[in-house]
């Protein structure tokens, strides 16, 4: 998103990071971009977003995530890419 | 704000381009110039607006619905309205005959009038005026749809010129009306020169359909045996005037050549300016009336529009796959009040929403009243001046900040779209001074 005057900024735009996964397909570690890496300790709720179908699809499958020290995470996965991402629990 | 008197003009000469936003889509795309082509309409898209003579010879209509037309003409080549083009094209054209004069007055979409008083000692003759205004307006590149499908006109009391190709009809004389009708009889390229003195001639041999008839005077009138000007000016004015009333009059005096109704030159404050780029396109229209609605306030806020009341405002849209938007509302009593401004595109917006996905959505004020309503020294509530007070404090606070950092770091959260499951789509920062 360009900076400006007549520009509005998205919140909570998600932040991609490294995820680990084990044998089954199931997040271990998180990392963030500045080297911040944390365990998942559990996963809570999954659910799965289909969107925008009538241009760019988008397909995401969401996963609330507690890390190591008790924080709660949103992590979902781009099914389209496969590429991971972070956002604020809403 | 310049406050431009206003400039008349008794000699006027009537610039017309016939289906002028089809010829918009020619110019743009040339290879439709050889196609049968119909435009839809900004307001029903289901319906066939303007067509071009291909269509039309065979048998599309406008007013048709599209369905019927392509039954009709299987090649028929639809295309999408795109009403902010076609403005931008048109002030391009006022833009360049307000190279020959300082008085033009924009009637519809590719019709205005300029006024002539005194451009001869710029120019010449009418013929030389009428040919600055012809290579003038040549450079928007509205050309005709057939070229060269005329033969040169021979003319009887009036003059005629001819630049090839070109899709502009000139008229001349003097007066909106007689120069109307010259035009209105003039082939693509050429101009009808109505000398003065000439005008009652000219018009006695015109149609009745020249005249600004509704259909129920137009089918009267014919049933007296009245079929051209000439025929209806020879009858007696308080005749006319006992048949028809005070419409009548008028009627009779356009006929007779009695009127001359001057060009009156626009009144041409800057227009007032907001726009927003949306960072993912935008089809909710409670969304595009949010926008809407703050667009209205940040052009409200604009100092230049001190002492203005807004008299015209205009939404327009630019959507995804190129297409626009455009609505536009004239305000019977002016205002600085956002919601009486917003009402009118709300309404359109509903009427006939975008056919597309809005990318970037602009709000112009083009049109001024003066006076105003807003006077703080006499605000009525105690509560609204202090609230005010706060926000030109805050505004202060903002613009030193800004002056410190070189940069804004205060934001509104505003709400974008806070139904959407996607989180980044539902809220969304803009900067505080805006």
């Amino acid at each position: 998103m360009r900076n400006g005057s007549d520009r509005l900024r998205a919140l909570n735009v998600q932040q991609q990071v490294i995820v680990e996964l084990d044998a089954r397909g199931t997040p271990t570690i998180v990392k963030r971009e500045t080297g911040n890496e944390k365990r998942i300790e559990s996963i809570g709720e999954t659910w799965r977003i289909d969107d925008e179908w009538w241009r760019v699809p988008i397909v995401r499958r969401y996963l609330e995530v507690i890390v190591e020290g008790g924080g709660r995470m949103v992590l979902f996965e781009d099914l389209k890419t496969g590429e991971w991402f972070a956002q604020k629990p809403t | 704000m310049t406050r431009t008197p206003h400039l008349t003009s008794d000699g006027a000469a009537c610039c017309w381009i016939p289906l002028f936003p089809l010829r918009c889509e020619t110019a743009r795309q040339p290879e439709l110039a050889s196609l049968p082509v119909a435009l839809a309409g900004p307001d029903d898209t289901r319906r066939v607006w303007q067509v071009s003579p291909l269509a039309r010879h065979a048998g599309v209509k406008p007013g048709m619905t599209v369905s019927q037309a392509i039954g009709l003409c299987p090649a028929l080549k639809l295309c999408e309205p795109d009403p902010v083009h076609y403005d931008a094209q048109f002030s391009r054209l006022l833009a360049a005959l307000g190279q020959v004069s300082p008085v033009i007055e924009p009637a519809e979409l590719g019709r205005a009038y300029v006024g002539t008083d005194g451009l001869e000692r710029l120019f010449g003759s009418p013929q030389q005026i009428v040919e600055e205004i012809q290579m003038r307006s040549a450079e928007c590149g509205m050309r005709n749809f057939s070229e060269g499908s005329f033969a040169p006109r021979n003319s009887h009391i009036h003059s005629a010129l001819r630049i090839p190709n070109s899709a502009l009809r000139v008229g001349w004389g003097r007066g909106k009306f007689v120069s109307w009708v010259a035009a209105t009889r003039a082939r693509p390229g050429e101009a009808v020169i109505v000398q003065p003195g000439d005008e009652g001639r000219f018009l006695a041999a015109q149609p009745l359909a020249a005249l600004p008839l509704d259909s129920d005077t137009h089918r009267r009138l014919r049933q007296l045996g009245v079929r051209t000007l000439g025929a209806l000016a020879a009858l007696p004015e308080e005749a006319v005037v006992s048949q028809f009333g005070r419409a009548g009059r008028r009627l009779w005096r356009l006929a007779a050549g009695r009127i001359t109704e001057p060009v009156v030159g626009r009144v041409a404050p800057e227009p007032i300016v907001a726009a927003l780029t949306f960072f993912s396109p935008v089809a909710g229209r409670e969304l595009l009336e949010l926008a809407l609605d703050h667009l209205i306030v940040r052009a409200l806020k604009d100092p230049r529009r001190s002492g203005w009341r807004v008299q015209v405002i205009r939404a327009r849209a630019e959507l995804e796959q190129g297409a626009s938007w455009l609505a536009e509302a004239t305000l019977k009593d002016p205002s600085v009040e956002r919601e009486r401004l917003l009402a009118p595109l709300k309404t359109q917006l509903e009427r006939s929403p975008p056919a597309g996905a809005v990318e970037r959505l602009v709000v112009e004020f083009t049109a001024f009243a003066p006076g105003t309503a807003e006077l703080q020294l006499f605000a009525r509530d105690a509560h609204a001046a202090a609230r005010a007070g706060r926000r030109r404090a805050l505004r202060t606070a903002a613009q030193e900040i800004k002056l410190r950092l070189k940069c804004s770091l205060l934001y509104h959260v505003i709400e974008v779209q806070p139904w959407s499951r996607l989180p980044e789509r539902r809220y969304a920062l803009i900067d505080f001074d805006t």
